[in-house]
């Protein structure tokens, strides 16, 4: 499926020198290379994709129950499992460990297989992992509905839960190591960089919050603090690294160009694990701690703005001049539109960490903004972009509907964009009528029940986006793409941008 | 970036950085807090809570409470938690340490419950040792003499209700005594409305004493505390409002006082039968409805209108329900602490006849 002449060829890992990449005799090993690689990872990456997407659409029939529930709360309100507050964490979770943890593994895979240049070796192994980990979803969801949350915002999957997703993160990460031992070719490439970090980051966050809440929890406070500590670093090392290391190889794939500078990606990588592990009591702001540890938060999250800021620079540089190929690749239109997310996402939580903000925007909708834009606008939509690189690969076929894929795309992006936009503003009203002590509390909470309708419709537009996505994820899946030694570009190639193209 | 061996230290070693700086210090520093107590050693403070009130969190945890109600009260340059009566003072690490989970919250699309068992009338039989009204009183009720707290009264809890009674509640019990007397506060909006120019009812008596009905009429509702002085179309419709919230309550007395144990077994069985702007689900599934053998039980929801059972059945509590109710009148972070400055700083005579329970 990968011949050498693609318009959009997948030439080379950028890390090598560009001499090689015409090549053709180096070039054509390489695509049985590659051809033998991606055979290997079928079943694990797909097993992984098809859970994922499956559980990307229960939670999203639970984040549209949520939703509505909040502005009309009578709805299915008599049967204790559909009653609201099980609903919202059942959402969350879903969304967190089914959808959100099993794409991203499912993407590592296939990335660390290519990137270290072998086959897999243990392939069942990750498939048991990917079974046992589905069951421990299944497990948690079950145990919230059924009234078993832990109360801690991310981690309610309760204990027996708990004990499954880590035997199944067991299986995956004794992989992970194994493959970097057979790995070929020593550079490490920075999306390793970030996946070897995630996977190595997450048991331990998991380990120690699941030792600090539940074996021997610590008092008090502190259970919330930790609690914070980890949920925060859910999303910046977990998520925030799959997602990262992704578009750090995406994008230098598609443009066919290496990534803009090592040094930029080095300095980003090394503060951004030093200053987004630091972050997450700023959730806490103003509450009964030391205001040490807070202040220490919000200035980890401030200094985050050098990872930041570099990491966009080095994709705004590795980009420039090659921004009309969104007009054609599915994988470059979401993975960028996922790498800005990602800096908007940055500097909004900067922001709302902040003191003299976090008056008016603490416990207000605003943050629901913030976590949808990370895990979504950022996460999700990388994680789209690179199923769309990576299935075909899979399945030896191609998207059969570009229109399909276009549909998708502009749902989320104004989905997201309208939800974000309704809980910002609707946050910020919240927030102001609810600082303001000569109005009544209720008066914060009704102010925002037409922005939380705005949201239930945003909502509607991401659910479309997402069955369409999983109606052409199952055609891929059933053989039903198109035969063609071409991918499906979003919109025809015209004249003036062919010469990008075919770079 | 120089090899493998480099990236897993630097992988382990910056988490581990994080570790240590955001859970294992501060570990050290607050987590092994003990009840504070008073020079002989007694007026412990916190206490473990009941069996029943355990139970209670666990469902509080379960439906998933903490979603919309924070338990924690920011000091008074953070925000108008303190304002807003939702407590004294800030919280502090100290008010948490039988907490398990704790459930500080991250959202507010209900009001903050960290002190919603002190704020019940003080008859309650439930309400634990502390929160029993000291004879000089005037401790939480002494902010109403200031602009403030005279505006705030209506502010803080639900204002449609007009049920808002909590600052002068521990003062109930100092101008009515009788416990088993709903229509004495006059908490309702019926009675309300006949008080609506703040402070007529009962302006000669002392300031402690008159704080009941004073008190009465800011509870009505902000809206209308700020309109008593216009137009009085406006006063009219706000009236029309508080009436519409009235006719769901035909009979004052039914109303019980504000808090207390039978008003939340109400309010979680229907929100908005106490407040119309309540966006609370409805948790009917925590109480039963039955037909009345014999005696109705003394549980009874006092349900009206369409919420009521039909004659010959009753709406009784489940247990699970009444530990709910135990666990949200065991909500209580009045006691002074050492080292957290009370904002109420009542004048020193009130302050050592709270202390000392």
């Amino acid at each position: 499926m990968n011949s050498p002449d693609l318009p959009i060829s997948p030439t080379e890992i950028p890390l090598r020198a560009p001499s090689s990449v015409t090549d053709l005799s180096a070039s054509d090993v390489d695509q049985v290379e590659r051809a033998l690689i991606d055979a290997s990872t079928r079943v694990p990456v797909l097993m992984f994709y098809t859970s994922a997407v499956a559980w990307l659409l229960l939670g999203t029939l639970l984040a549209g129950f949520t939703s509505f529930k909040l502005h009309s709360p009578d709805l299915l309100s008599n049967v204790p499992v559909l009653t609201w507050g099980r609903i919202r964490p059942a959402h969350v979770n879903v969304m967190l460990y089914g959808w959100a943890s099993m794409v991203g593994i499912g993407t590592a895979i296939w990335l660390m297989a290519r990137l270290c240049r072998t086959t897999l070796r243990h392939p069942l192994l990750i498939v048991a992992g990917g079974v046992f980990w589905n069951l421990g979803v299944l497990l948690g969801v079950g145990g919230i509905l059924a009234g078993d949350s832990t109360g801690y915002n991310w981690i309610e999957f309760p204990s027996y839960a708990a004990v499954v997703l880590f035997v199944a993160y067991s299986l995956i990460v004794s992989w992970a190591v194994l493959m970097f031992r057979f790995r070929r070719g020593d550079p490490i490439y920075i999306t390793q960089w970030y996946l070897l970090a995630a996977f190595l980051w997450f048991p331990w966050i998991y380990l120690a919050a699941q030792t600090m809440l539940f074996i021997v929890p610590v008092q008090g406070v502190l259970q919330a603090a930790v609690a914070w500590w980890y949920a925060n670093n859910l999303l910046f090392l977990w998520f925030g690294s799959l997602g990262l290391g992704t578009a750090y190889y995406m994008i230098p794939k598609v443009t066919g160009r290496p990534v803009y500078s090592y040094h930029l990606a080095a300095i980003g990588f090394w503060s951004y694990a030093l200053f987004a592990s630091w972050t997450g009591m700023q959730r806490l702001i103003d509450g009964p701690f030391p205001a040490w540890m807070i202040t220490a938060s919000i200035a980890a999250m401030i200094l985050s703005i050098i990872p930041v800021a570099t990491v966009g620079l080095n994709h705004h540089m590795t980009m420039r001049n090659y921004f009309p190929l969104m007009r054609y690749s599915p994988t470059l239109r979401f993975t960028v539109f996922g790498a800005m997310s990602y800096t908007a996402f940055s500097v909004l939580g900067t922001l709302i960490s902040l003191r003299s903000f976090a008056r008016f925007l603490h416990f207000s909708e605003v943050s629901i903004a913030y976590s949808h834009l990370g895990l979504y606008a950022f996460f999700s939509m990388i994680m789209f972009g690179a199923m769309y690189y990576i299935v075909p690969r899979m399945v030896g076929r191609e998207w059969r509907y570009s229109s399909l894929i276009k549909l998708h795309f502009w749902s989320s992006v104004y989905g997201i964009a309208l939800m974000t936009l309704m809980l910002l503003v609707g946050g910020l009203v919240q927030g102001l009528n609810m600082d303001n002590p000569t109005l009544a509390f209720t008066e914060s909470t009704q102010s925002v029940l037409p922005y939380l309708r705005g949201r239930t419709l945003s909502g509607l537009l991401m659910a479309v986006a997402h069955f369409i996505f999983a109606y052409h994820f199952g055609l891929m899946l059933f053989g039903l793409g198109r035969t063609a030694s071409v991918p499906t570009f979003l919109n025809p190639v015209e004249p003036d941008t062919e010469e990008l193209v075919a770079h | 970036m120089k090899g493998f061996t480099a990236l897993i230290l630097g992988i382990f070693g910056t988490l581990a950085f994080s570790w240590i700086g955001l859970a294992f210090i501060p570990n050290l520093q607050i987590g092994h807090l003990d009840p504070q107590t008073d020079e002989e050693g007694k007026d412990a403070y916190p206490s473990p809570k009941s069996g029943m009130a355990e139970r209670g969190h666990r469902i509080y945890v379960a439906n998933g409470c903490f979603y919309c109600h924070s338990q924690q009260v920011r000091a008074d340059y953070a925000g108008s938690d303190i304002d807003r009566k939702w407590g004294e003072r800030r919280s502090a690490p100290r008010d948490y340490i039988f907490e398990r989970p704790v459930e500080l919250g991250k959202m507010r699309m209900g009001p903050d419950l960290a002190n919603i068992g002190h704020r019940a009338p003080a008859e309650e039989e439930n309400a634990p040792a502390q929160t029993s009204p000291a004879p000089p009183n005037a401790a939480p009720g002494t902010p109403a003499g200031s602009p403030v707290a005279a505006a705030s009264p209506g502010a803080g809890g639900s204002p449609a209700a007009a049920t808002q009674n909590s600052p002068p509640v521990p003062s109930q019990p100092a101008g009515s005594q009788s416990p088993a007397a709903p229509p004495a506060p006059p908490t309702n909006v019926t009675a309300n409305q006949g008080a609506k120019p703040p402070g007529s009812p009962a302006p000669a008596q002392a300031n402690v004493t008159s704080a009941p009905p004073a008190q009465a009429s800011p509870a009505q509702s902000t809206a209308n505390a700020a309109v008593a002085g216009s137009s009085p179309a406006l006063q009219q419709a706000v009236a029309a409002v508080a009436g519409a919230a009235t006719s769901l309550q035909p009979s004052p007395s039914n109303v019980p006082p504000t808090y207390s144990a039978a008003w939340h077994h109400l309010h979680l069985y229907s929100p908005r039968s106490l407040n119309l702007d309540s966006g609370m689900p409805a948790y009917k599934f925590l109480y039963s409805k039955r037909r009345i053998s014999g005696q109705p039980s003394a549980e009874t929801l006092k349900l009206r209108g369409d919420e009521a059972p039909g004659p010959g059945w009753e709406v009784v509590p489940t247990y699970d329900a009444e530990c709910l109710v135990a666990y949200l009148m065991s909500l209580d972070q009045s006691h002074p602490l050492k080292e957290v400055k009370s904002i109420a700083a009542p004048p020193s005579p009130p302050a050592p006849g709270k202390a000392p329970q």
